[in-house]
């Protein structure tokens, strides 16, 4: 009943975020400079009859509170409108290119994620021992480390003529090669090690620090005392009760991290020429092509709160005194 | 402590030996770029995304890659100085009266699917443009009258007025065939993947957002390609585009900094080359919006002809080509760029506007405007404004704001203040189109014929009712010019109308040209031979108007490539001082927290 209660509370809230969002992106693009029909023409040498005609076209010449609800109702039916730069149905643009996205920040959340909690739990287990004294350097170092600066540093030293040449110098697969099979996975895994790598350092140290402290907190805590007390080993004390306990802040971290990350990866994907949303993201503000760039936003939002959803319901599992409050 | 401190030092010492050696062992023998077994590849990096495969929809530069490899002209632009030259036409003629153009299609060209290409593919795609007023085309084939094909092979072509026009259409032929069942209104969002042409090459494959692949057509009419495939690569990191080019991972790199270019110029195995194109950066001024536009806002001052002469002889070029562009490109004149040679025209001595600060205090003292407030900044001749100028530059675009830089100060020295603001290209698009600006700092990069930048400076091209004005110059004089350059039929005699237009706006001073930049390019002279630069002798190696290079590039023999050894790396020292640089950092990090720890403890 309470669970019941918690997940609709839950949702409901998430919804509500989510239509503010959609009103305040309308707004956003709305009151930014200059006028797109005008700006196409400028590139493409249109006459000013083609301009009017462009105006028309993309509904510039309506009143706002037409505009508004020709942009809610079409967004609700899953259509973005036609990109600016690529003349493709927003939607289908972006489509092309979230997989690299998701495989680029997939990899890297569960690499970050299982590295840096395992650094974490083993650094507050053995607290001020060398293990832990290194990791924790190494974790504010990496985390205070700018990503694309991180990132030019790897690409030198793994893949360029001054480095070791290990890996490619940029982009998802070797134009030509193979398309699928055991080859193909391979050359992806060659392209996505690099990029993959500086993301996963650059949230790791993050993940690590959180943990050691959340963990540090609870081995100080009266029931840990009374786990030792009923005579269980030390790593069933850490395995059993102190570990669950504290995993809930950095689970929470990581969920959250993951709304960000989807748009977070534009340095790192702009660093390996990764076509990711991220990439996408610079191309749509260069042109600059408003209904590509509010469908990335409003998909921007989306993960947050998405990812914001999940921590909680995470949360509520994890820690049922959540659910009853 | 002491065990941590040992270990830091030996892991930096480690990073250092490892420096060394790596830095070594990169010097190897390059081999090909080529990924599929056996085919000869070649690949270029470049910066730029491709928008649409659609010519008419896209705008940038590598869609227009493809359509020159995919499509034919009617009639060519020559490799050695962009004359006309045969194309899917192999020959054509005038009538005496100037109106008639026969045009004769060449029999041996084929579309990529294997129909023949006919006159009436040309018919078709002329009035197909005509028809829709496509936007980027219809400029070319604006004075065509009509169109007849008396037979498969002979298009006849009259127009409304004489004119060398149709010579110098950059319009792609499309096939008939596959666009009658693209109606007007698909045509905006056809995807038109792969694109079937008749030229060289055809797409294969195209990854959005990295790379696109093409395949040699071996039946081309002008001869099979050596190479067999063309792979356009996309980097959006240019220190990853000059490494790709070092390591062979791509054979050629384009539109390079003047920084990453540098580095590559002492390569053993890389040719740089500073290729000669048609663009150029001015100083625009706004001169006059309130004519068409009632409540723009410019500056009075700047409606007189001698205060933008004096601004033009306070501005010392060869320093902003020194300082801004190191050096690249050439010293700006006036608005028909050096590339398109014929056209062209540089100002004699007595009409060249040299630098010359007290000139430029000179003219502008005779002309009334004086300091009559002290403050070094001159007024009106009324006694009233301020000589106070808004000047904008591009936020998109850093050397318009290092030129600022210098232009405000010799300004300052003839009494004129500036007020600099960096915009967005939207932003400033949109002052421009209300007249609410002073000067600004853009650029253009015109067609090879100077008839496009020319138009600009024409009365109707003035915002609101025009679009490509910047300046809001209006002349009736230029404007008649402009109507007979069109229709003069003869090249010589239009070059002296065109040189004519060319020196009013020099004197009339609407824009103040700053430069003719340089396309920087580099390639792996190791391994290609047989580029064509277009024009001769210093175009772009690529052929800008063409699929010249494509067509004649191969690489050289075994034998060559092995003499050649690839240099050792400066890059070395950089990364062991990156590397050590962090590792340093975590000492530190450490060494703090040591002693953090012993506080805490004590």
């Amino acid at each position: 009943m309470g669970a019941r209660r918690y997940l609709t509370a839950k949702v409901v809230q998430a919804l509500f975020t989510l239509a503010f969002v959609l009103v305040f992106n309308f707004f956003l693009f709305r009151i930014l400079p200059g006028n797109p029909a005008q700006i196409l023409a400028r590139q493409r040498r249109l006459p000013v009859e083609a301009v009017r005609e462009l105006e028309r076209d993309f509904g510039l010449k309506d009143p706002l509170p037409q505009q508004f609800v020709n942009y809610a109702g079409d967004t609700l039916r899953g259509n973005f409108g036609i990109s600016f730069k690529f003349r493709r149905p927003v939607g289908e643009v972006i489509q092309g290119r979230i997989w690299p996205t998701v495989l680029l920040v997939g990899v890297a959340t569960i690499g970050s994620t299982v590295i840096g909690l395992l650094i974490g739990i083993y650094g507050a287990w053995r607290r001020g021992s060398g293990f832990d004294m290194g990791s924790l350097g190494f974790s504010l170092v990496t985390y205070a480390m700018p990503e694309f600066w991180l990132g030019m540093i790897l690409l030198i030293l793994f893949a360029s003529t001054s480095g070791l040449e290990l890996f490619p110098l940029g982009n998802i697969r070797t134009p030509g090669g193979a398309a699928s099979g055991i080859a193909h996975l391979l050359d992806v895994g060659m392209h996505l090690f690099l990029p993959a790598l500086t993301l996963i350092l650059a949230l790791l140290g993050e993940y690590a620090l959180i943990m050691r402290s959340s963990l540090l907190d609870v081995m100080g805590d009266d029931y840990i005392v009374t786990a030792r007390a009923k005579g269980l080993r030390e790593a069933q004390v850490l395995r059993r009760h102190a570990v669950p306990n504290a995993l809930l802040p950095t689970v929470t971290l990581v969920a959250l991290n993951l709304g960000f990350v989807v748009s977070g990866a534009i340095t790192v994907e702009t660093v390996f020429s990764w076509p990711g949303l991220g990439l996408l993201t610079v191309e749509a503000l260069q042109a600059p092509d408003y209904p590509l760039l509010q469908g990335l936003f409003l998909l921007f939002s989306v993960a947050v709160i998405v990812a914001n959803l999940i921590a909680d319901l995470i949360y509520g599992y994890l820690d049922p005194r959540v659910r009853v409050a | 402590m002491r065990r941590w401190r040992s270990l830091v030092a030996a892991g930096a010492a480690a990073a250092t030996i490892a420096g060394l050696t790596f830095g070594g062992a990169a010097a190897q023998t390059p081999s090909p770029s080529g990924s599929a077994a056996g085919k000869l590849t070649f690949t270029i990096g470049d910066d730029n995304d491709l928008d649409s495969m659609n010519p008419f929809v896209a705008v940038e530069a590598p869609a227009f890659q493809i359509f020159f490899l995919t499509y034919d002209f009617l009639v060519n632009l020559s490799q050695e100085d962009l004359s006309p030259s045969p194309g899917l036409a192999e020959s054509w003629d005038q009538s005496d009266d100037g109106l008639t153009w026969t045009f004769q299609i060449r029999d041996d060209a084929t579309w990529h699917d294997g129909e023949p290409v006919t006159a009436h593919d040309v018919e078709y795609t002329y009035n197909r443009i005509i028809e829709e007023e496509q936007g980027s085309f219809i400029d070319y084939i604006s004075l065509i009258d009509t169109i007849e094909v008396p037979d498969e092979q002979t298009v006849v072509i009259t127009t409304k007025e004489p004119t060398l026009q149709l010579l110098t259409a950059l319009v792609f032929i499309l096939p008939e065939h596959i666009w009658k069942d693209i109606s007007t209104e698909e045509a905006g969002t056809f995807e038109n993947n792969p694109p079937v042409g008749s030229g060289p090459f055809k797409v294969v494959e195209w990854e959005k957002g990295q790379f696109y692949r093409m395949e040699s057509v071996p039946e081309y009419w002008g001869g099979a390609p050596r190479i067999d495939e063309f792979v356009y690569r996309i980097f959006n990191n240019e220190d990853a585009l000059v490494q790709s080019l070092r390591a062979g991972e791509v054979d050629f790199a384009d539109s390079l900094n003047a920084n990453p270019f540098n580095s590559l110029k002492e390569t053993t195995g890389i040719t740089t080359h500073e290729a000669n194109i048609p663009s150029f950066d001015e100083i625009g001024f706004n001169v006059g919006a309130n004519d068409t536009i009632p409540d723009a806002d410019g500056h009075p001052a700047l409606l007189d002809v001698r205060v933008r002469q004096a601004m033009a002889h306070a501005i010392d070029k060869q320093v902003i080509l020194d300082r801004v562009l190191q050096g690249y490109g050439t010293i700006g004149t006036t608005i028909v760029p050096p590339f398109s040679a014929a056209y062209h025209y540089e100002p004699t001595e007595e009409e060249l506007f040299e630098f010359d600060l007290e000139e430029a205090n000179r003219i502008l003292d005779e002309a009334g405007y004086e300091d009559t407030d002290g403050d070094d900044v001159r007024e009106m001749p009324d006694g009233g404004q301020p000589l106070m100028f808004r000047y904008f530059v591009r936020s998109e675009n850093n050397s318009t704001v290092q030129t600022s830089q210098f232009v405000q100060d010799w300004f300052n020295q003839i009494g004129i203040a500036t007020e600099v603001e960096a915009l967005d290209d939207t932003t400033l698009t949109d002052a421009i189109f209300e007249g609410k600006y002073d000067m600004f700092h853009w650029g253009w990069f015109p067609d090879p014929d100077p008839d496009f930048i020319l138009s600009i400076f024409t009365c109707g091209q003035r915002p609101p009712d025009g679009i490509w004005s910047d300046s809001f110059y209006c002349d009736e004089e230029y404007d008649r010019m402009y109507q007979e350059q069109k229709t003069v039929a003869d090249v010589a005699e239009r070059a002296q109308v065109i040189f004519e237009m060319q020196r009013q706006v020099y004197e009339d001073a609407p824009y103040i040209v700053l430069y003719y930049d340089a396309n920087l390019q580099a390639y792996r002279s190791d391994r290609w031979t047989g580029f064509l630069t277009q024009p001769e002798p210093d175009g772009d190696l690529l052929s800008g108007y063409g699929n010249y290079t494509f067509v004649n590039l191969r690489p050289v023999t075994k034998a060559a490539a092995a003499d050649e050894e690839e240099g050792g790396s400066a890059f070395t020292w950089v990364w062991v001082g990156l590397v050590a640089g962090p590792l340093l950092l975590v000492a530190v990090a450490l060494l703090i927290r040591r002693r953090k720890g012993e506080e805490d403890r004590a």
